[in-house]
């Protein structure tokens, strides 16, 4: 059965990337019937392990019904509670959570002894993975499943629920702990471990090269302490892993429209096998690439985007914040403080830029409270006397949020407009380098998504001091602060993990070790968990202190909004 | 061996099994379990699709406890500071603990999916099992996820194991989170490192009794029979 599984998945892996590829379900249907036929002959029964898949990332049976589970003491737990992904996470490699343990499940852990789990260079080696106990069966691992005891007749942790699954669905779950996370893993070979970081076209051109410096620089420091092949090395445990890799970096810059990003990204992944994607820097649209990430099941580490995609269920993409979204949130929460007696909230931002996805965000939670929003689109590339009338529309007792770049803001008007309630966008303006005009820095009321410069002044000393002894000119800080953080929390989270090279299982520790982190250069805090994907999550709102300079004033503390 | 090459020997070796006939196939069937040994279908005791119990009620049919709880009895000083309840309200922690009724306190975060769930449920069978004496009882779960855990979250979250209006979620700032944990000795640093603690007390100014590990709806049930009598 597991032979013509995985024939089964060949022919499909083949048949993805022939023209069946935008076809998924035309090449499974033919695979599926041809391999139905054979089995009709009762030769052997090819399970499909999409019923397992379900009943292990979803906890849905092949019948719709919701998979239930029973514990001791009576306690039931259902659907995606009891789902396997749940505790022994979508790698199949477990997890630990204070003093609970919860172990590897997937077929190289379960259908072998301890003592050849120890011995096998190809399992991924983790923490959970240690029990004294016998090899299951099929039959063994069924029993298991639906009984609660080991090979041995002992019982299995009280955690772990009896799940009374027909053969079938059984078969079917079994098949796939035997398929996940096995196999060799792309990106990885003996010596070398392969990243890719992706940049789209509509990125800012200067912060691109400041984070491709960055990049480069802290490979080329990653592989600086390694002369020649490193050893396999034994652990007190006596587990035999390797440790040292070269990192080497693949460049992908995206060209053209946004409608053929992805297809790139296919032929750039075909081409050149990676293991994670890190870091990179987009625009508008990084909607593509998010859908690559997700396609290829690939970690999409923690890019450059002050406009992510906002979907938490999607396991493969981590983002450092929700960008100028979270500045929607923001303003919003303050709108009815600070803005009291408005009735008009004027929103002003150039088409085609992020502002004007952060305006939508921003309308879409007016809409219950009778706030009248007025979205002033600039045409990219618009005139002067253009931006001087959306300005000069703004009327006393408005409201108004200035979701513009800093050239626009230095192209304000000297004089506010009188009895208004002014906010701007930090993360669009240039924080607190926004070229706002004088009279607007006393008055306008600044989104902050990060922690203020006093405050990570300490914290900041350690990127700043290697940018300059690796001789980076820093021309957008942020951007390669966070450049720099994101490769460093790669290589931490790699560090832990040893040479478990699990691409799902790099997603799961990074979940995990973050929030352990100390030092995050802009951000106050980091921390993920399942079903997180934003790893800073609150504001401040600023003033400036004086008509010039980068002094800013906090009002109010830091808000989770 | 590439992919595409894998998938043409597959392919290949398909098609010669279907030439070869059936005597070729045979031979892979052997570690198969025999299909007749397991024919005891189990459709009659897989768990009937019942009405989706989205409020996880279950019955306790026994009373035995999971893996050994710990229990003590400690002196808490809930700390002075704001939290914000999942209705949006800013409140004192201490006025919250000290509205006469007795306490049931526990420690919880949304997206936790080991823990938790175990420790909501559980709670959620007390309240079922309290039945008319449920508003007697002030069940406080206070995050300690707080930047993820809004008070709309919570709300969710409560939703989920049918909180009644006697169980209330709290969450604040990470400070303040802090500030709760460290008072009732439950900060482990990291979320991740949290471990089951359920904490009772009978009254305000009555020590508290504290439970280590997985307690059950039916020993809280009783905690709360004995203790509720004794005071």
């Amino acid at each position: 059965m597991t032979w013509l599984h995985r024939t089964k998945c060949s022919l499909l892996r083949g048949l993805h990337f022939s023209r069946f590829r935008r076809f998924p379900l035309a090449g499974e249907l033919i695979v599926t019937i041809v391999l139905g036929v054979f089995s009709a002959h009762g030769w052997a029964q090819p399970v499909s392990t999409t019923a397992g898949e379900r009943v292990y990332r979803e906890g849905i049976l092949p019948s719709e019904a919701t998979l239930w589970g029973q514990r001791q003491a009576g306690a039931r737990i259902g659907g995606a509670d009891a789902a396997c992904v749940s505790y022994h996470r979508r790698s199949g490699l477990g997890s630990a959570e204070g003093s609970f343990t919860i172990p590897p499940i997937i077929g190289t852990y379960l259908f072998r002894t301890r003592a050849q789990n120890v011995q096998d260079l190809d399992l991924p080696h983790v923490p959970a993975g240690g029990a004294h106990r016998d090899a299951y069966t099929d039959e063994t691992l069924a029993r298991a499943i639906r009984d609660g005891v080991r090979p041995d007749g002992t019982e299995l942790s009280y955690l772990m629920p009896r799940f009374k699954l027909d053969d079938e669905t059984m078969a079917s779950l079994i098949g796939y702990l035997k398929s996940l996370t096995s196999g060799s893993v792309a990106g990885v070979t003996e010596q070398t471990l392969h990243f890719a970081t992706i940049v789209t076209p509509d990125a800012d051109p200067v912060a691109r090269q400041g984070m491709l410096d960055v990049l480069d620089r802290y490979f080329a420091d990653k592989n600086a302490f390694i002369r020649g092949e490193s050893p396999k090395l034994v652990s007190s445990r006596e587990l035999m892993y390797r440790v040292t890799r070269r990192w080497q970096l693949h460049v992908w810059e995206l060209t053209g429209p946004p409608a053929t990003w992805q297809r790139q990204l296919h032929e750039r992944l075909a081409a050149e096998p990676v293991f994670a994607i890190v870091s990179g820097i987009g625009g508008k649209n990084w909607a593509p690439v998010h859908a690559f990430c997700k396609e290829e099941s690939i970690p999409c580490l923690m890019p450059n985007v002050d406009l992510p995609v906002v979907a938490e269920t999607d396991f493969y993409s981590i983002y450092f914040s929700k960008g100028v979204l979270l500045e929607a949130q923001l303003i919003a929460q303050q709108l009815p403080a600070r803005a009291a007696g408005s009735r008009r909230l004027i929103q002003i931002f150039r088409e085609g830029d992020i502002g004007e996805d952060a305006a939508n965000a921003m309308r879409a939670t007016q809409s219950a409270t009778g706030v009248d929003v007025v979205q002033v689109a600039l045409k990219a590339g618009g005139t002067p006397r253009e931006f001087a009338n959306a300005v000069r529309s703004i009327g006393s007792g408005d409201a108004v949020i200035l979701w513009l770049r800093p050239a626009d803001l230095a192209s304000l008007p000297a004089a506010v407009p009188k009895g208004s309630t002014v906010f701007v966008s930090g993360l669009l303006g240039g924080l607190e380098n926004a070229l706002l005009p004088a009279n607007w820095r006393s008055i306008a009321h600044v989104t902050y998504p990060f922690d203020l410069p006093d405050l990570r002044k300490s914290r900041m000393n350690f990127p700043l001091s290697w940018f300059k002894m690796r001789n980076i000119t820093v021309v957008d800080e942020r951007v390669q602060t966070d450049t720099y953080l994101a490769c460093s929390i790669l290589a931490e989270t790699l560090g832990h993990m040893l040479d478990s090279f699990v691409r799902d299982y790099l997603v799961e520790r990074e979940e995990v070790m973050l929030s352990y982190r100390l030092l995050n250069g802009y951000y106050p805090r980091l921390s993920l968990a399942p079903g997180q994907r934003f790893a800073s999550k609150g504001g401040y709102t600023v003033r400036f202190a004086e008509p010039q300079g980068t002094r800013l004033v906090a009002e109010g503390g830091w808000v989770v909004p | 061996m590439t992919a595409s090459v894998k998938s043409w020997v597959g392919a290949f070796v398909l098609t010669s099994m279907g030439l070869l006939g059936p005597a070729v196939g045979c031979a892979f069937a052997d570690d198969m379990p025999d299909q007749k040994t397991h024919m005891h279908h189990m459709m009659g005791e897989t768990m009937s699709p019942e009405a989706p119990d989205e409020h996880a009620h279950a019955h306790v049919h026994s009373h035995e406890s999971m893996a050994g709880i710990k229990r003590s009895t400690a002196i808490y000083t809930p700390p002075s500071i704001t939290l914000i309840r999942d209705d949006g309200r800013s409140v004192s922690l201490p006025a919250e603990l000290d509205d006469g009724r007795p306490v049931v306190l526990t420690f919880i975060y949304t997206t936790c999916t080991t823990i938790c769930p175990m420790i909501s449920q559980t709670l959620a069978q007390l309240q079922s099992e309290l039945g008319g004496d449920r508003d007697k009882v002030h069940i406080v779960s206070i995050s300690i996820d707080p930047e993820e855990d809004t008070p709309a979250r919570l709300r969710q979250y409560a939703k989920k194991f049918g909180a009644g209006p006697e169980w209330q979620h709290y969450t604040g700032t990470v400070a303040a989170s802090v500030a709760a944990q460290r008072a009732f000795d439950v900060y482990r640093g990291d979320k991740m490192n949290h471990n089951p603690v359920t904490l009772f007390r009978a009254a305000p100014g009555k020590p508290w009794l504290r439970m280590d590990g997985f307690v059950t709806a039916g020993e809280l049930l009783s905690e709360y029979h004995d203790l509720v009598a004794s005071n």
